[in-house]
């Protein structure tokens, strides 16, 4: 009876401590996502590895920006910062002029977007 | 082209095998973007001259200061079509009292066009010019033309190898010699910061030129971004 209760005791406490780690992970989750703002910035003229990286390196100056993704092929350039410092569209699209290139769409959203390409982080 | 170089060092070693010399240039070239539109920069080359029979004579030779001025610009999807003007100044830095000379003694410049289209699938480059010399020396036109291709998919940040075939030509008015060099190149791309570059150069036509002709070149450059 007494081994009977243990395991009982054991199942309901393994149980207890599985649904407070996946609260707790996915509260985490939701967090982080809903404390970052992404970008998506459509960057026309460029055209080849050697620009996509002039521009990486001006987009990661932007405060609060830790992480730049560059679809060459699509001309499109993703980053992403806390809401707090959520940047204003002119000065995203200063950085893109002053890089040499020319500006298309600059797209904010809340959650992470698509890529068409396959993605390659830092 | 300005706006895609960003700003970095470009060396582009280069070794001339002439029928009565070996000569080796190191340049060393630092562009600035004053603006998006507006690019100076100077060029420090490093020539080494050995003559046939004869020791090897060094040092700086004439440094030349560029400017960079777009003048039409289309941007599309991962693609580009640029026109520059641009403008050369060469001064008589290289030692001319030593033989054989390491400078040209003359002050050079050199007045032109840059039209370059690139795109993920091909790059045309091409550039034409006039060369104004001092001291009585003979004038000349100066163009070259590039047709480049890329091996492997452009993709980003990865590895990139790129080949190119570049002409290059010199036409001097007074007396007229004609010189084209036709070269094929590699690019390598390995990281964000850094490429290399390489090519072989030999000459197809080399009119009016009995004396000193050149029997190829060999390059070799780098590109590296600061900042």
């Amino acid at each position: 009876m007494k081994q009977l209760y243990n395991k009982t005791a054991t199942f309901n406490f393994s149980v207890l401590l599985l649904f407070l780690l996946f609260s707790i992970c996915g509260n985490a989750q939701t967090t982080t996502t809903q404390e970052r703002v992404f970008i998506k910035i459509e960057i026309k003229g460029m055209a080849c590895p050697y620009c996509a990286f002039g521009m990486e390196k001006e987009l990661k100056k932007v405060a609060g920006v830790d992480n730049v993704e560059i679809e060459l092929k699509e001309g499109l350039a993703y980053i992403s910062t806390p809401v707090s410092q959520k940047p204003t569209k002119e000065s995203l699209e200063k950085i893109i002029v002053d890089g040499g290139f020319t500006v298309g769409k600059i797209e904010f959203s809340d959650k992470p977007f698509k890529r068409t390409e396959t993605k390659k982080k830092e | 082209m300005l706006g895609l170089e960003g700003n970095g060092i470009r060396t582009f070693g280069k070794f001339i095998s002439k029928e009565n010399a070996n000569i080796y240039v190191q340049p060393i070239g630092i562009p600035y973007n004053i603006t998006p539109k507006f690019q100076i920069g100077g060029i420090f080359p490093f020539k080494f001259i050995t003559p046939k029979g004869a020791e090897t004579n060094g040092g700086i030779a004439d440094i030349t200061l560029f400017t960079k001025y777009q003048l039409y610009k289309k941007d599309g999807k991962a693609k580009t079509f640029r026109i520059l003007a641009n403008l050369k100044q060469s001064f008589p830095t290289g030692k001319t009292s030593s033989t054989p000379k390491i400078g040209s003694g003359i002050y050079q410049t050199y007045v032109g066009l840059i039209v370059g289209k690139i795109s993920s699938t091909i790059g045309i480059y091409g550039d034409l010019g006039y060369n104004i010399t001092s001291n009585g020396a003979t004038d000349n036109f100066l163009y070259n033309f590039s047709v480049g291709l890329p091996l492997l998919p452009q993709k980003y940040p990865q590895k990139q190898i790129n080949t190119f075939l570049e002409f290059n030509g010199n036409y001097i008015v007074d007396p007229k010699i004609h010189t084209i060099f036709i070269s094929p190149g590699l690019q390598f791309i390995p990281g964000r910061r850094i490429l290399f570059e390489t090519s072989f150069q030999i000459p197809i036509i080399q009119n009016n030129i009995s004396t000193n002709k050149t029997k190829y070149m060999l390059l070799l450059g780098t590109r590296f971004l600061i900042n």
